[in-house]
């Protein structure tokens, strides 16, 4: 027997989904931007720049929709994404389950509720994500986008290519965590068990217990 | 006439002619190049006398004597262009002369009279012939300076936003002959500039001689980068001058300019593809130039190791050409990161293939 809970707000699968289209968008111009020779996915060269900036530009605004909706409106962002001492107590089990219990069938140690969404390794991760490389990648893309007028603010960080440099490598890591995410997202009771809820936001949990996001 | 005499004056015209032709020979190297220099000098000091004195002569005649004795022109003398300066001058009236810039500058005449701008402006609306140097003299924002003169930067950056990203970006780091002219190669000039000064308006500035030979101290200006005094900027030094603390309100700075640039100027087809400049590692952009400026106002330039612009952070850290200076040990990290994000999806999903049966 299965109960329906509302797991995830309207405000956040905007957010999810905004975010999504940007950053794969991001990465297929930036792979153009940078190799142009080898992705010519997108046409023209300008065409490519102008896509990446856009879609740089909606990336920014989709994370100042979750800034302001987890710490304005609901006031949940620390309880969210900030891993307490429990969670750092639970941080082995979990990764026994994603690395070895997992292969034995054992359920999700986690379960998932509307004030607990992440299990101990997501909201580490989550962390990193939203509060480090995000902000970093979108500041260091601001800074390229404008080069002229923020010059000033380029030296400060210590040149154009220290920035290019930076704004690459983060870029690879975000590209890189995008693949794990997606992989993770299929680990359900079937694989479209966690996006379904990421798109209506409502999640069917057993009434035993056994479901969780990844 | 009897035969002594007919052999007395074939003998004198022998000698008039002969002696003609002889002084005509030994006259020939001042007159074959048009002036001797000994001559030039003194007569090109005549003229400077009034026209190198502000106080003597309104803006529109006075000619920078510093400038003007590094130029070629200078060498020929006031007087080869100035033809029709007459022996009452200075007597009020304005002085003709018959030499234009087309009887030496014939090819350029015709290669620039072909060009848009053709109609538009005469050779001295964009040269000053008492300040006319080589190309290699002259600094990337000497020759936009000249641009500047009819389009002003704000007019340039509105109409190239039209089209082009960052177009005060590309302004501040190409010249205008590089996209606007022909040219048979491209290299990457490397100026060193001065951060911002409190009361400057510019955020960019190349640092002037004095300022850099005030931080030189007793010793040359070259000797702020190339220390072992070789002429030749290695990449190590380039690095060095970047990490000294001395330096720290120094920074190098790279631009884009022409190498022999033609007076073709127009908007060329292949110039809208960004692709003629962003492509992927092309020669040019391993081929760059320490310009330095000279107290007379032109520039020197030195060589620099080849791959300057692609050294990922330490030779020119302000200078980034997309898709053209990428890093190579970046894109092998960049990769490596995003390699570390696919063992997640294969080796977790290999295994929970495996095992499907499990659950």
């Amino acid at each position: 027997m299965t109960t329906r809970i509302y797991l995830q707000p309207l405000p956040v699968r905007i957010w999810h989904w905004l975010n999504a289209l940007g950053i794969v968008t991001l990465c297929l111009t930036g792979a153009q931007i940078r190799f142009p020779e080898y992705v010519p996915l997108f046409g023209s060269y300008r065409g490519a720049i102008m896509l990446h900036n856009t879609a740089g530009i909606c990336v920014a605004l989709s994370f100042s929709i979750w800034f302001f909706y987890y710490k304005l409106a609901s006031n949940t962002m620390e309880k969210i994404y900030i891993p307490t001492l429990t969670d750092l107590k639970l941080f082995p089990r979990q990764v026994i389950f994603y690395f070895f219990a997992y292969f034995f069938g054992v359920p999700n140690p986690h379960h998932a509720t509307p004030d607990n969404k992440f299990n101990p390794l997501q909201k580490s991760a989550y962390l990193a994500i939203m509060f480090v490389l995000v902000p970093l990648v979108s500041l260091t893309g601001i800074l390229l986008m404008n080069v002229a007028p923020l010059r000033e603010m380029v030296v400060l960080a210590g040149g154009l290519k220290i920035l290019v440099a930076a704004h690459f490598l983060l870029a690879c890591s975000l590209c890189a965590f995008l693949f794990t995410h997606v992989y993770l997202a299929t680990l359900g009771k079937t694989p479209l068990a966690y996006w379904k809820p990421m798109w209506t936001g409502w999640e069917d949990v057993e009434e035993h217990g056994q479901t969780a996001k990844h | 006439m009897n035969h002594g005499i007919r052999i007395q004056l074939q003998h004198a015209c022998f000698t008039l002619v002969a002696g003609l032709f002889l002084g005509l020979l030994l006259s020939l190297p001042a007159a074959g190049a048009g002036f001797s220099y000994g001559e030039v000098g003194t007569k090109n000091d005549d003229c400077l006398k009034c026209h190198g004195d502000r106080s003597k002569v309104d803006k529109r005649t006075y000619v920078d004597q510093d400038r003007f004795s590094h130029t070629t022109h200078a060498r020929f003398g006031c007087r080869s262009c100035h033809d029709g300066v007459s022996a009452s001058h200075p007597d009020g009236r304005s002085v003709a002369h018959t030499t234009t810039c087309r009887d030496c500058h014939d090819t350029v005449a015709v290669e620039y009279g072909k060009s848009a701008h053709a109609g538009k402006a005469a050779c001295g609306g964009c040269h000053n012939p008492h300040q006319a140097v080589r190309p290699e003299q002259v600094s990337g924002d000497d020759l936009n300076r000249q641009c500047a003169n009819c389009h002003t930067k704000q007019k340039i950056i509105t109409s190239h936003s039209r089209w082009l990203p960052q177009a005060g970006l590309h302004m501040e780091s190409i010249a205008c002959v590089a996209c606007h002219s022909k040219a048979a190669s491209f290299v990457v000039s490397i100026y060193i500039a001065k951060h911002r000064d409190k009361d400057e308006g510019e955020a960019i500035r190349t640092a002037s001689y004095a300022e850099l030979a005030t931080k030189a101290g007793s010793g040359e200006l070259q000797a702020l980068i190339d220390r072992n005094h070789d002429n030749y900027i290695s990449l190590d030094e380039l690095r060095r001058f970047n990490l000294n603390p001395d330096n720290k309100e120094l920074y190098l700075r790279g631009m884009i300019v022409p190498l022999n640039p033609t007076h073709t100027f127009q908007t060329f087809d292949d110039r809208w593809n960004c692709t003629f400049c962003h492509a992927s590692g092309p020669e040019i952009m391993q081929t760059s130039y320490l310009t330095l400026p000279k107290p007379d106002g032109t520039y020197a330039a030195m060589s620099v190791e080849r791959g300057a612009v692609l050294d990922a952070l330490h030779t020119i850290p302000d200078f980034y050409l997309m898709g053209s200076a990428r890093n190579t040990t970046l894109n092998k990290i960049g990769l490596a990161i995003i390699a570390g994000g696919l063992v997640m999806p294969v080796g977790h999903g290999f295994l929970r293939f495996l095992t499907r049966k499990n659950r």
